[in-house]
């Protein structure tokens, strides 16, 4: 055993080396770890705590702890804003799940314009989305000489007031984030399409398997890992929606039928001057989108245990 | 349907997918076919109708916009409106705006965003794992959520109505981060080591070697920086103060909502700068489709 009790040569010029470059790599990342921390992380944090004090004109005043709690739950407009986001996710997973899946398969079993219809039924998705909210609320014109109007006066119905109508905002504000929307996703839902395995449909045809039985055994199957991850994106998205409320119908309506958890947070703060209580909605929010994935990953979780493919 | 042979001939080669070439023989599922591309054609036509729309009645004078009778058509389609509603609205001052938060947008997203993951990816110094776990924590959570004390911090270092919070923003992007890691993480470390024992520093490394063998991701990152910039409302919209520092979208939005109070704006003027701000974003979309839908692919399908 001859270990040498001084540390050799090498090893000292590999420490220094090492050392070094640990300098220089982190010198390399200060400025990205910079910039992460002003626009992320300390403005989380900051948001967290917020959301227990009492701030004056977005500057923090003492802790309330959950005061600013118990102002929004007593307040109706937070009521609404809290029951309209669920609808929001209500009909968003109503209208705007199935189409793009639909659209996915159909792109990859047809064989003619395929170019066409990809970049066509993806343009929505290249747009801006104020634009398109400004769009629509065009498209969406009330009068009697406004186009969809015109169109049902053509098919034999009355008129709708459509944005102003408090029953349909909703539904029509989700039909303009899926216009927007569902190209992209059926594009991804195409590539999982055409990851499945040629042999497999060979061998149910073999089988004597009929179109409908090889969707329901194979087709559908193969695309459930995309089918709940898109799911789970689709629940954090929708939860989120803002400027959708805040441009089509002024500021979520003004019988507050289309306010937002996030449009209120944002009112809040740039209406009332009230940062503290904008924070402690965003709070709630998060903690829904949070609780929501934490349900979706137990479930993943334990399906995945017992063996089937999520 | 006598010629049922002559009905997409293509389909006699159709290998792939649940139904192909043994099915297609029969007349049964040629018109099951044909129903799959009637619905592919009434995709296509709820996608492109409203853009449709909006050229046509961005062409209409406001009279017709407000008139009692429903004309789908203009009356005439005057391509000198184009310039007229340039003029008014001095949309050049907001275009140019746009483009010079786009480009910083897109130096900043590649500059940061790259070297924080060349340093987490390639020269992995010690605590860099700690830095790559905070990323990946804070990217699920959605940035919208801080926007308040984020505007509080703009407003306390005096940046506000400036183009700088704008720019550098993009250089935290917890998604542009991970795919220039994911892109880094498969370069041969024998190439980075070579220019080190040459005595290169690491921004040296980054700059020479790194980038100019990243096209690809840079091009995607690029293309996907430039439609989010592009389109960004939120951030710009409470930092630009000034009409004159408005981005297209800003302006667009305050257009929208003084119209009607503020002389001068009417609809259709509107609906003319709501076209021509959408007509760039559409020419990016048809030169990089390759970049943006495979960029959406890979995004939306990481698990």
């Amino acid at each position: 055993m001859n270990k040498p009790l001084v540390k050799t040569h090498d090893y000292i010029l590999k420490r220094n080396s090492q050392i070094k470059r640990n300098i220089s790599g982190w010198a390399v990342m200060s400025p990205g770890i910079m910039l992460f921390a002003f626009f992320v992380w300390i403005p989380l944090l900051s948001a967290l705590i917020m959301s227990f004090t009492k701030t004056v004109g977005f500057q923090i005043e003492g802790f309330v702890w959950l005061d600013n709690f118990k102002e929004i739950f007593a307040d109706l407009d937070f009521q609404r804003a809290f029951q309209n986001t669920f609808s929001y996710l209500a009909w968003s997973l109503l209208i705007g799940f199935v189409i793009p899946i639909v659209i996915g398969l159909l792109l990859s079993e047809t064989i003619h314009f395929k170019g066409l219809f990809r970049i066509g039924i993806y343009m929505p998705s290249a747009i801006a989305g104020l634009t398109i909210a400004i769009l629509f609320s065009f498209l969406f014109d009330p009068s009697s000489t406004g186009f969809l109007n015109n169109v049902l006066k053509w098919l034999g119905f009355a008129p709708l007031s459509w944005l102003e109508d408090p029953d349909l905002v909703i539904p029509l504000i989700v039909v303009t984030m899926t216009w927007r929307g569902a190209g992209a996703t059926a594009l991804i839902y195409l590539s999982a399409f055409q990851q499945i395995n040629t042999n497999y449909y060979e061998a149910a045809r073999i089988d004597g398997a009929n179109a409908w039985q090889r969707i329901t055994n194979i087709t559908l199957p193969s695309i459930i890992p995309t089918l709940s991850v898109l799911f789970v994106l689709q629940v954090i998205s929708v939860m989120q929606v803002f400027f959708e409320p805040f441009v089509m119908t002024n500021g979520g309506g003004a019988d507050r039928s289309s306010l937002s958890l996030l449009l209120l947070a944002y009112q809040y703060a740039f209406r009332d001057g009230r940062a503290d209580l904008s924070s402690a909605t965003t709070l709630i929010l998060f903690l829904i989108i949070l609780a929501l994935s934490l349900i979706y990953f137990t479930l993943v979780g334990a399906l995945k245990k017992r063996g089937y493919k999520v | 349907m006598s010629n049922n042979k002559f009905v997409f001939p293509k389909l006699k080669y159709k290998q792939a997918g649940i139904l192909n070439f043994i099915e297609y023989k029969h007349k049964r599922f040629k018109f099951v076919y044909i129903i799959m591309m009637v619905f592919l054609v009434l995709a296509l036509f709820f996608a492109i109708f409203p853009l449709f729309y909006l050229l046509i009645q961005s062409f209409k004078s406001p009279e017709e916009i407000n008139s009692n009778v429903f004309k789908f058509w203009p009356e005439v389609i005057n391509l000198g409106k184009i310039i007229d509603v340039w003029q008014v609205s001095g949309l050049g001052v907001y275009f140019f705006n746009t483009i010079t938060v786009v480009i910083g947008a897109i130096l900043s997203s590649i500059v940061f965003n790259g070297l924080l993951a060349y340093g987490v990816s390639i020269v992995k110094p010690r605590g860099s794992r700690f830095v790559y776990g905070l990323i990946l924590g804070s990217y699920m959570i959605p940035t919208v959520l801080s926007i308040i004390p984020l505007f509080a911090m703009i407003v306390n270092l005096k940046l506000i109505n400036s183009f700088i919070p704008l720019w550098f923003a993009f250089g935290a992007n917890a998604f542009y981060f991970i795919n220039f890691k994911n892109y880094f993480d498969k370069i041969p470390t024998e190439l980075v080591e070579s220019m080190r024992i040459d005595g290169c520093g690491d921004f040296q490394i980054f700059f020479k070697l790194i980038l100019p063998i990243s096209k690809p991701i840079i091009g995607t990152i690029a293309i996907l920086a430039t439609s989010a910039a592009w389109g960004d409302f939120l951030l710009p919209k409470l930092v630009l103060m000034d009409d004159s520092m408005f981005t297209l979208m800003v302006k667009l939005f305050s257009i929208n909502a003084t119209m009607g109070t503020v002389a001068g704006y009417t609809p259709d003027m509107l609906l003319m700068a709501l076209l021509l701000s959408i007509i760039p974003q559409i020419l990016i979309f048809l030169v990089f489709q390759k970049q943006i839908t495979g960029g959406s692919l890979e995004g939306g399908v990481k698990e």
